[in-house]
């Protein structure tokens, strides 16, 4: 199959591109399991799927959406049956005090990150870590340039409005131990 | 503070598995699935419960009046490979036959793929598809046909193992005096008649 109008090889676009849409799967999932389940899910999806796929197609943002929607379900799902496990990010060589802050400001951002609109969230992995351009980040996401753009900007600025906000409240120690050095 | 969402953001999606096992286990997946049969079931066709079976090179089964498990363990245990249901690539020879079984259609663009089959009886049923729709030839004639006169009981034999009935049409294959000797589909003789009446064909 996919030898007709010229098309690559399924296998070629899976040795191609199954790393990163694992990679992508995983920092939607934040979960290995589930990035494996949705990985087989997706590909199987775009196997059966490959035949009627238009030869001048984008195959990589092709599969990316695949792997997004199958994600997004998932989430959905998980979100349904309230089990939604994430792997624990502490960084074991800290001291467990700085251990506990961390985990503390990570667990926020991760919620403020699970807080955003789809689109938000998916825009700022695709640009900052599976470092797409905003043409193929349009093209998965179903919006205009523009559009992915402003999603991952819109994105960002909610999330740093939302922690300046947070460490403002830690600015007047801030000051006040600024204060003392300069007197 | 820009640093803290920028460390927490890298924290959180930076470093991905590398998922070296993961990947190891789709490419296999693929390889089943490029070798794999799909198939899938239409409940209330025309002739009853129908499957469709599909591999990389074609149709390779078509079964009715079965029941599901029944007709995967016989495809499995015939060519050996995983079989997956999927409507989605088996959704055209599905069609197709179904157009058929409504006098919609009376041929069919599909290909088969007969490798598990004998090269007599792949030779056979070849013959059985140039036999056009609407009419018939007797058991004799395509033993004449595939150059082995002698051979019309085995020509029978060959037809009753046919494993693509109605696109390979060996119903259009009859005995010497014209009668309805035997069909290996389910509903027997009257299957046969009703698919040679839906081509147009007059039956005594």
């Amino acid at each position: 199959m996919g030898d007709s109008n010229n098309k690559p090889q399924f296998d070629i676009l899976v040795d191609a591109h199954a790393a990163e849409i694992y990679r992508y799967l995983w920092r939607m999932l934040q979960n290995e399991q589930d990035a494996e389940d949705c990985l087989q899910e997706a590909f199987l999806k775009a196997y059966l799927a490959y035949d009627r796929l238009d030869g001048t197609a984008n195959y990589r943002a092709w599969l990316y959406r695949i792997a997004g929607n199958t994600a997004r379900t998932r989430l959905r799902s998980k979100l349904r049956t309230g089990i939604l496990l994430s792997e624990d990010l502490a960084d074991p060589g800290l001291p467990v005090e700085q251990q506990a802050q961390n985990q503390q400001l990570l667990e926020a951002v991760k919620n403020a990150i699970a807080a955003l609109p789809n689109k938000q969230r998916e825009a700022l992995i695709l640009r900052k870590y599976q470092e797409l351009s905003y043409e193929e980040i349009s093209a998965i996401l179903d919006t205009s340039v523009e559009g992915a753009r402003a999603n991952v900007y819109q994105g960002l600025r909610k999330l740093r409005t939302q922690f300046e906000r947070a460490d403002s409240l830690a600015v007047p120690n801030l000051a006040e131990e600024n204060s003392e050095v300069g007197q | 503070m820009t640093d803290t969402i920028e460390e927490s953001l890298d924290t959180i999606y930076g470093t991905p598995p590398v998922g070296t096992e993961a990947l190891g286990r789709l490419q296999q997946s693929v390889q089943e699935w490029q070798n794999a049969i799909w198939y899938d079931a239409l409940r209330d066709s025309p002739v009853g419960p129908l499957f469709v079976a599909v591999g990389n090179q074609g149709v390779v089964a078509i079964e009715f009046g079965t029941d599901e498990t029944g007709f995967v363990r016989e495809l499995e245990a015939r060519h050996g490979v995983t079989t997956i249901r999927s409507m989605g690539r088996v959704s055209e020879a599905m069609s197709q036959i179904l157009q058929y079984l409504s006098g919609d259609r009376r041929s069919f663009e599909l290909d088969v793929d007969l490798r598990d089959s004998t090269d007599f009886q792949r030779k056979v049923l070849e013959a059985a598809v140039t036999v056009p729709p609407g009419y018939v030839a007797t058991y004799g004639e395509i033993a004449v046909r595939i150059g082995n006169p002698k051979s019309s009981r085995a020509v029978g034999q060959a037809l009753a193992r046919n494993p693509i009935p109605i696109v390979v049409p060996c119903h259009r294959v009859v005995a010497a005096d014209g009668s309805m000797t035997g069909y290996s589909g389910a509903g027997g003789i009257e299957t046969k008649a009703h698919l040679l009446r839906l081509e147009g064909a007059t039956i005594a």
